[in-house]
């Protein structure tokens, strides 16, 4: 006889648990300021900037200790995190959200540029181009 | 690239260029000959207003979809990492996902001369948001059966716009193709001012 978890395997591709269940339910992040290539790094000091309350309304996930380890190395983009973690953008942001919270990431934004049909600086493409170049 | 050294410091900046395209053109591809890890992949919920064609009536007006795009990366230096998103294949999902598009240094279309018009879409878009973008002819085994001038004519192309041939499973074809369109953006630049 066929043990019923047998039968779960068959539909590998789809998570088990619903993504938003990593998040407490809760579908947006309370802030808004993450993008795709938001670098995110570890805050190497030893004493978060939260508060104790604020640390126990987000007890770490396994997906948070995730995170962190992610960052450990070098600062990492929200969109490398999300793909470590396989899990939708949107789920990750908040993750990322609720460790900046507590202080023991940072968040760096990408320049700011293209949005309002600017060119980026000078020295960025030159920059880029002369890495390129070594490829 | 691929040093222990060259990892980016802490106060390390990020760009992005995005590849597009139509599906099956070898976005993955290019973002992957070019990328010094193989490319990543991940998902996004879109929600929209569902207002395509194959609506039916009665649903909810609200529609949530999964889109998936692969990635890669290449890092210029310990300041400066450069990330590369191949577009998903259907362009009225990614066309609203505003995260993905805002703060691109720029774009390259990635055309195949068989089924020119599936670049259509990737171009009007480009156009009509001011994003500044190459077209890359991807000539799958090398098969140049086109002249450059006939495909930007049936592409409708700005004599502005720069078209490259490619290969796109060539790493030094890949770079080109990059290269060329930093160079479009820098072409851009108002000329220099002489000091005074």
């Amino acid at each position: 006889m066929r043990h019923w978890t047998e039968e779960l395997d068959d539909d590998a591709d789809e998570p088990l648990v619903r993504p938003y269940t990593i998040t407490g339910g809760r579908t947006t992040a309370g802030r808004d300021d993450l993008t795709l290539i938001t670098l995110i790094s570890l805050v190497t000091a030893q004493t978060p900037s939260g508060t104790d309350a604020t640390a126990e309304r987000h007890a770490l996930q396994p997906e948070h200790r995730t995170v962190l380890r992610l960052c450990a190395r070098r600062p990492v983009a929200v969109a490398e995190i999300a793909a470590e973690l396989d899990l939708p953008v949107s789920v990750t942001k908040i993750l990322i959200g609720d460790l900046i919270e507590t202080g023991r990431v940072r968040a760096r934004p990408p320049l700011a540029f293209a949005q309002n049909g600017a060119l980026p600086d000078m020295t960025i493409l030159e920059a880029v181009r002369n890495g390129l170049r070594e490829l | 690239m691929g040093f222990a050294n060259s990892d980016p410091a802490p106060t390390a900046q990020a760009v992005k260029i995005l590849v597009a395209g139509g599906f099956g053109v070898g976005k993955t591809t290019l973002v992957g000959a070019v990328s010094e890890v193989a490319p990543l992949h991940t998902e996004e919920y879109l929600t929209r207003a569902s207002v395509g064609v194959d609506d039916l009536v009665g649903i909810d007006a609200k529609t949530t979809t999964t889109v998936a795009l692969d990635f890669g990366r290449i890092t210029i230096s310990d300041e400066l990492v450069l990330y590369l998103f191949g577009t998903p294949g259907q362009e009225r999902f990614w066309f609203m996902w505003n995260d993905l598009v805002r703060g691109a240094l720029g774009a390259v279309v990635l055309a195949d001369t068989r089924r020119l018009e599936t670049s259509f879409a990737s171009i009007d878009f480009f156009e009509s948001r001011g994003i500044p973008f190459v077209v890359a002819v991807n000539c799958f085994h090398n098969i140049r059966d086109r002249a450059p001038q006939e495909i930007r004519t049936a592409l409708d192309l700005d004599p502005q716009v720069p078209l490259v041939m490619c290969d796109a499973r060539e790493r030094s074809d890949g770079r080109d193709v990059l290269l060329t369109l930093i160079e479009h953006l820098m072409a851009r630049h108002p000329a220099p001012q002489p000091a005074v």
